[in-house]
């Protein structure tokens, strides 16, 4: 089958799994609010909350009714493009998420644009060289790096930085993109504390799986042949080895889009991490819900593109 | 290590893993691990003053004779809480660590090695746990299952599962497609034998660097699922916990606030330097 | 000196002629520097020695004189999408100073929470019950309609309507009937005599909203800012009102207000000057942000704390010597200095605290002394563990458990902490064990907070604990007028709340501001962060 075809195929297929999967996690997710002692009216109304107030904020929020009854008004109007008002503040959830997904985003974006050909690099050029001392630098580096909350890491970073130096803001209130100084000056100190950890992840593994695949026969036969170095590397090792350097990348960005909660804390950045956290604990069951299934979503596309990469690299999976 | 290590740019020298003796920065990996291991064991008997108690009343103390890695947010002694904290966190955290692992490993061969309909059903079901949010998957943890240390680490376990899976699939599914699982196959070989001796053996270095890091992460995990309530009670506190509680103090410099993530930062290069240099390792 | 251009000298301090000492400070607000000013002087034939001291007068002049403009970036000490701008329903404490921001009262509570005319410009009354309020006239929301009885009427009604969820639905109750007297009266008659009326209508909850008003999207009010932006959980913008009914404020142009929940954010956020204001300083940054230049920090002391509820109606804690010997077992001294850096003032084990004008001062202190606890320990033949419940819910419970651990061991009670997390702590765990910690925000008066946590009947009676005797003198406290009587009355029943009732209070904290030195105008109002939330109207800018 020429490759073109069967990623046709599987992609068709995959989109009918990821419409399976969302299904399954928004069930999952419903039954896990309901599980959960508390509702959004005694979160709404907090300390005051007594039964005859419970009663009739739940009526009005339409809780009184079946679990099985709301759950499929979700999903009528999931599927017909309405994800619902936030329970607790009667705002569009569209709008919530609309106001800090950008944000997310931009986020992610520069995140992923800084530590992924950082990354890269590094492991390729450790794995050229095992043991030498570069090699063995950037491992202890990057550990000494992954190895230190990044909360630590964070705050570290707003001390030096914005409370000494004062060269950028404490917080990143609003990202900008209006401007390249803006943009630096806000997004600098989120992506720098976020990204030693994932550049670590993405130089592990492209390190570890590229030695894997050098150390295979097809590969000292190469050498044997007279191809050396990056060229040896690059077009003999890399391909093979791109499969689950892709998985670990789909893994780590995924992370970036919701679960970037610790940086936007520190940072006080509007981000879609904290809005789920904040619809988690006041049961906004329309909220949570639109958070997972966007972060599913991510979370499959990204996925997805690994095993598509993973299948072209290795002709063996790619006939199959 | 290998005896001809290259010096050139142009070669690139990889040899058939052999015995070999463990390099300089395993023997450190080593030796790192050990002293916290054995911490762990014997911390709480050898604490110099009891971890919970206040032996500096204003807090954030310098370090000092008999105080000699300061004192805490509640001036209680930082060194003792350090040497107490190793049991709540090195035994948690690996134990969380090898749950995900064995678990998500186990899974991911199965899937690589049978294929069809069983891999789809089993890569979509992570998909689809690695979808729901990990404070949801907590909360309902404590609520349903209470608070207690066997809880934490399952939840911290089950959340880092999918995440095994992911990786040790990618890597089965290139191990499965080679000639010799298939010579294996074709000489009538049953499933357990080919994912045990055929696929996992190849796979080893990879997945090991994986762990490692896959470490670093359920240290600062169950720190995280501490500050929900589940599992290490107060006035013990994990490191990841301790961290925490006394940043505060990092504005002042305080010792408190940088020994236990110095603590943090030793056990798991440690372990990952244990883990990327073990014997027979490819390095 | 020589003696021209009209100064006088002879060793005292020069005065200026009262054009130039207006266009010195004229100068002064505009940013002059201070060599600018010294030649400034210079060219009235002043030295350097003699112009310095009236540049310094000159200054503090301008600092202490409210000037108006500027932009002020406030940080609230939390965030979530339950804000909101419908004060009936409102959360936290930035959604209180928001709603201050675009709403008025009919009173305002002043530094001794006594209650300032605003919307209302009388409260009269005879017995206590039936109240004729006289609104204000002139005033005008931010769409231009006049306020009139109808709006404050349907403010004050709504509140009654479960469905609403008003936070203060239950002392609404007591507002038998709300209704219009006039164009600009409005009579409240009570189910019973409450001499407090007019201070409670001065918390935030009850400020008055536009009649009918049913979308909250944006605030139509009266108050001294309008909405121009809100996005709950992030951020508001609100821009001078420029029809305010009270001459020449407000001051500012425009106040942004963030929440920023992280506490290490926050206190990074003021030292890296990002805001000028920021609300709920940890103790701990405390030292730091005093040596901070450009930075100051407001104490506000109060009626705020943290509380042990011990359920009288439980095992093992309805044994009144257990409770008594766990309350002998605080050491309130350690709590206060370790904790809460001295910025709090030990507590009695009842909740009226000295800057309440009804605390009774003469109550002997409870002291911390293992051997009464070990002699009550004996009485009560306890001998297990106790379970005490703690969450990041209830603030500085787990410090203050923690504490409480370890200096219970000089006794010989065993305390088990149990951590569980903050999500559905208030409806789930909070008096739902036998000790559980809550922690309670002041209130402005002592009727309230009696009758929230302490009347038999009260829905959150914290300890379970049922007095006749207490609940007949609650009643009658509120209805007399006689002050010093009442004040008896109160220090009785802080007496009975501390010997009978299974609550421990071992400190009140107070709360701590940061802000900009330009920041002026800000003073400690009780009832908590930010002047009690009224900043609003009562800060400017110096440049």
């Amino acid at each position: 089958m020429r490759p073109a075809l069967a990623v046709t195929g599987f992609l068709l297929k995959r989109l009918l799994f990821a419409a399976g999967t969302l299904l399954a996690v928004s069930l999952a997710v419903f039954a896990a609010t309901e599980i959960l002692p508390g509702d959004v009216a005694g979160a709404v109304l907090g300390q005051s909350a007594t039964p005859e107030a419970l009663a009739a904020l739940r009526a009005s929020m339409h809780l009184d009714l079946p679990a099985s009854v709301r759950y499929l008004h979700w999903l009528g109007g999931m599927v017909t493009g309405d994800v619902g008002h936030s329970l607790v503040n009667n705002r569009p959830v569209s709008e919530l998420i609309g106001s800090r997904l950008p944000n997310s985003l931009l986020l992610a974006g520069a995140a992923t644009a800084f530590c992924v050909p950082i990354g890269l690099l590094l492991g390729i050029c450790s794995a050229m060289r095992p043991t030498s001392v570069f090699d063995r630098v950037t491992s202890v580096a990057t550990l000494s790096i992954v190895a230190v909350p990044e909360f630590f890491i964070g705050t570290l970073a707003v001390l030096v930085f914005a409370v000494n130096l004062r060269w950028f803001p404490a917080l990143t209130l609003s990202p900008r993109i209006d401007s390249v100084e803006g943009f630096f000056r806000s997004m600098t100190l989120p992506v720098l504390s976020l990204s030693g950890i994932i550049i670590a992840q993405i130089m592990r593994m492209t390190r570890a799986a590229l030695l894997d695949v050098l150390r295979r026969p097809y590969v000292e036969m190469a050498r044997l042949k007279g191809v050396v170095g990056a060229r040896l590397v690059l077009f003999y090792a890399l391909p093979n080895a791109l499969g689950p350097i892709a998985n670990a990348l789909a893994l780590s960005l995924s992370h970036l889009l919701g679960g970037a909660i610790i940086i936007e804390t520190i940072f006080n950045f509007p981000g879609l991490a904290k809005l789920l956290v904040d619809a988690v604990s006041t049961r906004d069951m329309p909220l949570v819900q639109a958070c997972t299934m966007l972060f599913c979503l991510a979370y499959l596309i990204l996925g997805t593109l690994a095993d598509i990469a993973g299948m072209l690299a290795n002709p063996r999976l790619r006939a199959s | 290590m290998s005896s001809t290590v290259e010096r050139e740019p142009a070669h690139v020298v990889i040899k058939r893993p052999r015995r070999m003796p463990i390099p300089l920065l395993g023997w450190v990996g080593i030796v790192v691990v050990a002293f916290w291991l054995i911490m762990a064991v014997f911390g709480p008997m050898l604490t110099p003053h009891p971890a919970g108690e206040v032996i500096d009343p204003d807090g954030f103390g310098p370090m000092v004779p008999g105080m000699w890695l300061g004192s805490d947010v509640l001036g209680r002694d930082v060194l003792s809480r350090i040497m107490a904290g190793a049991q709540t966190t090195v035994g948690p955290a690996i134990a969380a660590t090898l749950l995900a692992v064995f678990i998500g490993g186990t899974l991911a061969l199965a899937a690589a090695a049978v294929g069809g309909w069983i891999d789809t059903a089993l890569s979509r079901t992570m998909d689809a746990v690695i979808s729901v949010p990990s404070l949801l998957f907590g909360l309902v943890a404590v609520a349903a299952l209470g608070v207690s240390v066997p809880v934490l680490i399952c939840t911290a376990g089950v959340i880092y599962v999918p995440g095994a899976f992911r990786i040790w699939r990618s890597l089965a599914v290139n191990v499965n497609a080679m000639d010799y699982v298939s010579v294996a196959r074709e000489r009538g070989e049953g499933m357990p034998y080919i994912m045990r001796r055929e696929i996992l053996p190849n796979l080893l270095g990879p997945v090991l660097a994986d762990c490692g890091l896959r470490f670093v992460f359920a240290v600062l995990l169950l720190s995280s699922l501490s500050f929900l309530g589940l599992g290490i009670q107060p006035p013990d506190a994990d490191w990841g916990s301790m961290v925490r509680e006394n940043l505060p103090g990092l504005i002042y410099g305080a010792p408190a606030a940088i020994f236990p993530a110095a603590a943090l930062a030793t056990l798991t290069i440690g372990v990952n330097l244990l883990v990327d240099n073990l014997p027979g390792r490819e390095r | 000196m020589s003696p021209k251009n009209g100064y006088s000298s002879s060793g005292v301090t020069p005065r200026l002629a009262p054009a130039d000492d207006a266009a010195l400070r004229d100068a002064i607000r505009r940013g002059a520097t201070r060599r600018q000013l010294l030649a400034w002087c210079g060219g009235l034939g002043l030295g350097a020695a003699a112009a310095t001291p009236l540049i310094g007068s000159a200054r503090a002049a301008v600092a202490e004189t409210p000037q108006r403009g500027g932009k002020l970036r406030v940080a609230g000490a939390t965030a979530s999408t339950t804000e909101t701008l419908d004060p009936a329903r409102g959360t936290d404490s930035t959604d209180y100073s928001r709603h201050y921001m675009f709403y008025n009262g009919l009173t305002t509570l002043n530094e001794a929470l006594a209650p300032q005319p605003t919307l209302a410009t009388s409260f009269e009354t005879n017995d206590a019950t039936t109240w004729v309020v006289k609104l204000r006239s002139g005033v005008q929301f931010h769409d231009g309609s006049p306020l009139t009885a109808a709006d404050v009427v349907y403010s004050l009604a709504r509140h009654k309507d479960p469905a609403t969820g008003s936070k203060v639905r239950a002392v609404a109750m007591q507002m038998a009937d709300i209704k219009a007297t006039g164009k600009n009266e409005v009579t409240i008659t009570l189910s019973g005599p409450n001499s407090d009326l007019p201070v409670i209508l001065g918390v935030s909850h009850f400020l008055i909203i536009k009649n009918g008003t049913k979308d909250f999207s944006t605030a139509n009010g009266t108050g001294p800012f309008r909405c121009k932006s809100f996005e709950p959980g992030i951020r508001s913008i609100a821009v001078r009102n420029e029809n305010y009914w009270k001459p020449g404020q407000p001051y500012l142009d425009e106040i942004e207000m963030v929440g920023i929940p992280d506490s290490a954010a926050r206190v990074n956020a003021a030292l890296s000057g990002d805001i000028q204001l920021a609300a709920a300083m940890p103790v701990a940054a405390a030292r730091q942000l005093e040596r901070a230049p450009g930075l100051k920090i407001m104490e506000t002391k109060g009626g705020t704390y943290t509380n042990i509820c011990m359920r009288l109606d439980q095992a093992p804690t309805d044994n009144l010597d257990l409770v008594l010997a766990c309350k002998y077992l605080f050491d309130r001294e350690q709590i206060r200095r370790t904790i809460f850096r001295n910025y709090a003032v030990i507590g009695n084990d009842q909740p009226i605290d000295p800057t309440n004008r009804y605390f009774a001062a003469d109550l002997p202190q409870r002291p911390y002394d293992p051997e009464k606890a070990k002699f009550h320990l004996a009485k009560s033949g306890f001998g297990s563990s106790l379970s005490v419940t703690v969450s990041p819910a209830a603030f500085a419970s787990e410090d203050i458990a923690q504490l409480w651990q370890q200096s219970a061991k000089a006794a010989g009670l065993d305390l088990t902490l149990r951590r569980v997390p903050a999500d559905g702590y208030w409806t789930n765990q909070w008096m739902k064990h036998p000790v559980t910690f809550a922690a309670t925000n002041a209130r402005p008066t002592a009727d309230l907070i009696l009758s929230i946590y302490f009347k038999s009947d009260a829905p959150w009676n914290e300890s379970g604990w049922k007095s006749p005797k207490f609940d007949q003198l609650l009643v009658a406290a509120r209805g007399e007028q006689d002050h010093a009587k009442r004040k008896q009355m109160y220090a009785d029943m802080q007496e009975m709340i501390s010997n009978e009732a299974g609550v421990g209070i071992p400190v009140f904290r107070s709360v701590l501001d940061a802000h900009s030195d330009k920041l002026k105008g800000l003073r400690p109002v009780p009832l908590g962060n930010l002047m009690g939330y009224t900043f609003p109207d009562n800060v400017w800018l110096t440049a």
